[in-house]
């Protein structure tokens, strides 16, 4: 770890030559290993050190961004610098506020140091503990196991100075069998609360249990969708509608509908940074402190996440969802939660006459209708017809193209266990997922396997 | 650097370990996004570092860093042998990599101008003239110009002797109109879709694309769909457009055959193959008019390069010959598997990456149908244009591919249009459908710089030459 003094100290001197008017430099830096591994043996291994220095300046509103991945001062500087150059020759962004005011942050304990110091043998161990459970029932496994830490800051001319040191750790599992497999995962910042034993035999259970799967045909079904399966639907409704962009453009199933029905009365998502029960994280790239934001209540549509200029667009105040200085997304929602029900999974199996259990999704694609979140995708890694209340067969994968806005309005149960589910963006979020049960969910293909 | 890069190979030798590699890499990006009039994204990113691959104790081990003094390097050195010997505790059977050649060697791809030489003015001003065209029309409620460009400087070296230097430019651009009506949004894009085509070419690229010639069909081309009607649900006869064709390609021939991931190792993420070993020479994947190469030595394309991150030269090699699956994209280690030499496909993302396999341009090598001919033969169809969604399942066979524009064909000629077009389909069943490709006349090489794979996760730049090709008995319109 470079430290907060170090890191502060370092950026402060640097943005104390900024010849803009306005000067911000984002910090993301540190130390990670992830060992995979295919057919239960180890065939990736690899560790990383590495920062990246972002600087935004501005001149008036034109306004110029640049990064580095060297830590060294004269190379900063010549960042900066090369941020001015890109700003003198900027057109003025109408839309720029200015840079946020000095913000008081969340406390919130992200950091484990032995997740941080976890090691490569230590790794390796667990792994091959993992492959020895699979081998007594003649399977495999692939998957991987990562350890790491990071930091992250944030400093600008107008007084923003924020640190975070945080680590994470994320274990995934197939277990594969001659014609199935099992999935399993978790994600935690704290390695001591890694569950291998329990994920591996989750996964075995999987595959034995799903060997032999036979063909359903394409049509409508309830389904019953286990934690991931629901965070992978609900992080694609990330990427086409919880942010500010696509709301104002009106791509965004949620543009025209705020304060409109669009969902069952019993589903509720948000965004929670802080919410430390989860993957927390305090505040943004802009160092804006992340609120809470309801984007559906009890089915209603009630808004999206912002970053500071497209906050300024609808003359409102960022939600603290920016995104690092290079991206031109806007705001997103990155610490989502779908709140829980009174139900269970296995209240759910035990509920239905017919009915299709998911354990996750593969390959998913929400940009064929946006304004109606039409997601298409595959099943895998465990994918199972429901009868009279019993798990009766594993079923060969199935193709599903539906709109969420459907079928999230046909949620019949939601359980009151939540799982902490990984997502694309890394160690500062995560979705919060319940598992559900779904009527009339539709499949529109079928594949061989 | 090299110096210090020598000094890491000797290194290393000293503590004799049984093969290792060191790739120092430096890379520079420029991003220029204009949105309805605004410069979006105006940025310029510098990264560099090295990365020391190991095989010790017959297994491997990575270690990666941003610094390079000498100390640093010599951990890292140190880290990596560890992360072998960690890596030897859970392994079946060492690490075996397939000979290659030594090579001492230097390559530079080609281009006319050098794009980070161009001032931002003259860039900003071809995309905000190509954004105010697209704006021309108030119902165009994103207008959308981007270039990026990309410049790579990397060093191999290998305790087997080989050393490489290359340096490699790559450029892009495109442009997108979304047209808006209450709840209907439809989008056109040009040359292709999500930030347009790629190339391992200079600023000249850029400038060929004719981004402000090409704005007002593009606009006018989204309002259209408006109004048009949903393409129907029905099997069809389907003739798509090479900027499409690439991305098929890509999900349904390039992944499968990649030889990592029939052997497993990508299993829990992307997934595997149905292209097993017990297919080789066997599979009939398509028609005969159905030939498919892996070639990383065609000039320009995004897959090109001297050699890959294993020191291994560029290479042209059959996939598919004729509708018969022939052969795999391999590595050192997995060429081994089939007692074969590396066909060269092994890239990293970056310094602080493994190489994996990775497609270089993965080609549908052209036919002899005009296109104006092959859409006088077809009575009843479709045209499909423009990639907009794309799913495909872990093995590669269940793809459903949704497209920007469908243009109706009726007794030889293209009709009305058709919005929301998507096709679905089993990837041999679909190829074997093939009955037509275009000539040369029509072929380019489309570029991907946004392909995803691996743990941690990898973005890489590939490319695919096709030109439009006919299909017969195409699910279309399953997306209600």
């Amino acid at each position: 770890m470079i430290g907060k003094d170090k890191i502060m100290t370092l950026l402060k001197s640097v943005l104390g030559k900024s010849k803009a008017d306005l000067t911000e430099a984002v910090y993301i830096g540190g130390e990670s290993g992830l060992t995979r591994f295919a057919n239960s043996t180890i065939h990736q291994n690899v560790s990383e050190r590495n920062s990246r220095v972002y600087f935004r300046t501005a001149l008036g509103k034109k306004i110029g961004v640049a990064a580095t991945n060297s830590f060294i001062k004269e190379d900063l500087e010549k960042a900066l610098a090369n941020s001015v150059e890109i700003a003198k020759n900027q057109r003025e962004n109408p839309d720029f506020p200015g840079l946020p005011q000095k913000q008081d942050y969340p406390i919130v304990n992200t950091y484990f140091e032995k997740t941080a110091k976890f090691s490569p043998i230590q790794r390796a161990q667990e792994a091959k503990n993992i492959f020895e459970k699979a081998q007594k029932h003649n399977l495999t496994v692939a998957g991987s196991f990562s350890t790491g830490y990071s930091e992250i800051g944030v400093l600008n001319s107008q007084g923003v100075e924020c640190y975070q040191p945080l680590t994470s750790t994320y274990v995934n599992l197939v277990v594969m069998g001659e014609n199935s497999s099992g999935y399993s995962d978790q994600l935690t910042r704290n390695v001591d609360d890694l569950k291998t034993d329990e994920l591996t035999q989750t996964a075995i259970q999987k595959c034995l249990d799903s060997k032999n799967p036979q063909v359903v045909e394409p049509g409508e079904y309830p389904v019953i969708l286990e934690p991931s399966a629901v965070a992978a639907l609900v992080e694609w409704m990330n990427y086409i509608g919880f942010g500010c962009k696509s709301f104002q453009e009106g791509t965004s199933f949620l543009a025209n509908r705020i304060g409109k029905k669009i969902m069952g009365d019993n589903v509720t998502m948000y965004d929670n940074g802080p919410d430390q029960s989860a993957i927390a994280f305090p505040f943004d790239f802009e160092g804006v402190p992340k609120q809470k934001v309801m984007l559906v209540e009890k089915g209603i549509a009630k808004g999206v996440v912002y970053d500071s200029i497209s906050a300024h667009k609808e003359s409102k105040n960022s939600t603290g969802h920016a995104l690092t200085p290079d991206s031109s997304d806007g705001g997103l929602a990155l610490n989502l939660f779908i709140e829980g029900g009174d139900s269970s999974l296995d209240k759910m199996i035990k509920s239905a006459d017919k009915a299709i259990l998911i354990t996750r999704f593969h390959y998913i694609n929400g940009l064929l209708d946006t304004t109606n979140a039409l997601l298409t995708g595959m099943t895998r890694d465990g994918t199972f017809w429901v009868e009279d209340g019993k798990i009766k067969h594993g079923i060969k994968n199935l193709r599903f193209t539906e709109s969420m806005l459907k079928a999230f309005s046909n949620a019949k149960q939601i359980s009151k266990e939540r799982k902490i589910v990984n997502s694309w963006w890394g160690d500062v979020g995560c979705i919060v997922a319940p598992a559900m049960m779904i009527d009339n969910f539709k499949f529109t293909g079928k594949t061989e396997f | 650097m090299k110096d210090r890069i020598k000094e890491i190979i000797d290194y290393l030798k000293k503590k004799k370990v049984d093969y290792a590699d060191i790739r120092h890499q430096k890379t520079g990006l420029e991003d220029i996004k204009v949105k309805n009039g605004n410069v979006e994204a105006l940025s310029r990113n510098e990264d560099q570092g090295f990365g020391i691959r190991v095989i010790q104790n017959g297994a491997w081990g990575f270690a990666a860093s941003s610094i390079t003094s000498a100390d640093e390097m010599q951990r890292v050195a140190d880290n990596a042998i560890e992360i072998a010997q960690a890596s030897a505790l859970a392994k079946k059977e060492n690490v075996r990599l397939t000979p290659t050649e030594i090579h001492q060697d230097r390559y530079q791809s080609q281009y006319k101008i050098d794009p980070f030489g161009v001032p931002i003015d003259k860039k900003l001003g071809l995309l905000l003239d190509a954004c105010a065209v697209l704006q021309k029309d108030p119902k165009i409620k994103v207008a959308e110009s981007s270039m990026n460009f990309f410049k790579t400087d990397k060093i191999f070296a290998s305790t087997e002797g080989t050393f490489i230097e290359q340096s490699m430019l790559e450029s892009g651009g495109g442009i997108m109109a979304t047209a808006v009506d209450g709840s209907e949004v439809q989008r056109r894009s040009f040359p292709s879709s999500f930030r347009g085509d790629y190339a391992s070419r200079g600023y000249e690229f850029v400038e060929e694309l004719k981004l402000v010639e090409n704005a007002e069909k593009t606009r006018e081309e989204a309002i259209e769909l408006l109004s048009a009607p949903p393409l129907p649900e029905m099997e069809t006869t389907i003739i798509i457009a090479g900027n499409q064709l690439a991305l098929q390609v890509h999900e349904s021939c390039g992944h499968p055959t990649e030889l990592d991931r029939v052997l497993g190792t990508e299993i829990s993420l992307a997934g595997g193959s149905f292209m097993t070993i017990d297919k080789l020479n066997q599979l009939k994947y398509g028609s005969d008019k159905v030939t498919i190469v892996a070639d990383a030595t065609i000039p320009g394309g995004l897959g090109s390069f001297g050699y890959d991150d294993e020191g291994v030269k560029a290479q042209r090699a059959y996939l598919v010959k004729n509708g018969l699956f022939v052969g795999y994209q391999t590595s050192r280690e997995t060429a081994a598997v089939l007692k074969q030499q590396s066909n060269g496909t092994m890239r990293a993302e970056g310094w602080n990456r493994i190489p994996l396999i990775r497609m270089t341009n993965i080609n549908l090598e052209p036919g002899e149908w005009e296109l104006e001919d092959l859409i006088k033969d077809t009575q009843d169809g479709f045209f499909l244009d423009t990639n907009k969604s794309w799913s495909i399942d872990d093995k590669r066979l269940n793809f459903q591919f949704g497209v920007e524009a469908v243009w109706e064909i009726k007794n030889g000629k293209l009709g009305k249009m058709y919005k929301n077009g998507v096709y679905t389909g089993i990837t041999p069943q679909f190829w074997n459908g093939c009955d037509a490709v275009c000539n040369r006349k029509h072929w380019r090489i489309w570029g991907l710089p946004n392909c995803g794979k691996g743990e941690p996760m990898q973005t890489m730049h590939v490319a695919h030459g096709t030109s439009p090709a006919r299909f017969r008995n195409v699910k279309v319109g399953v997306s209600k």
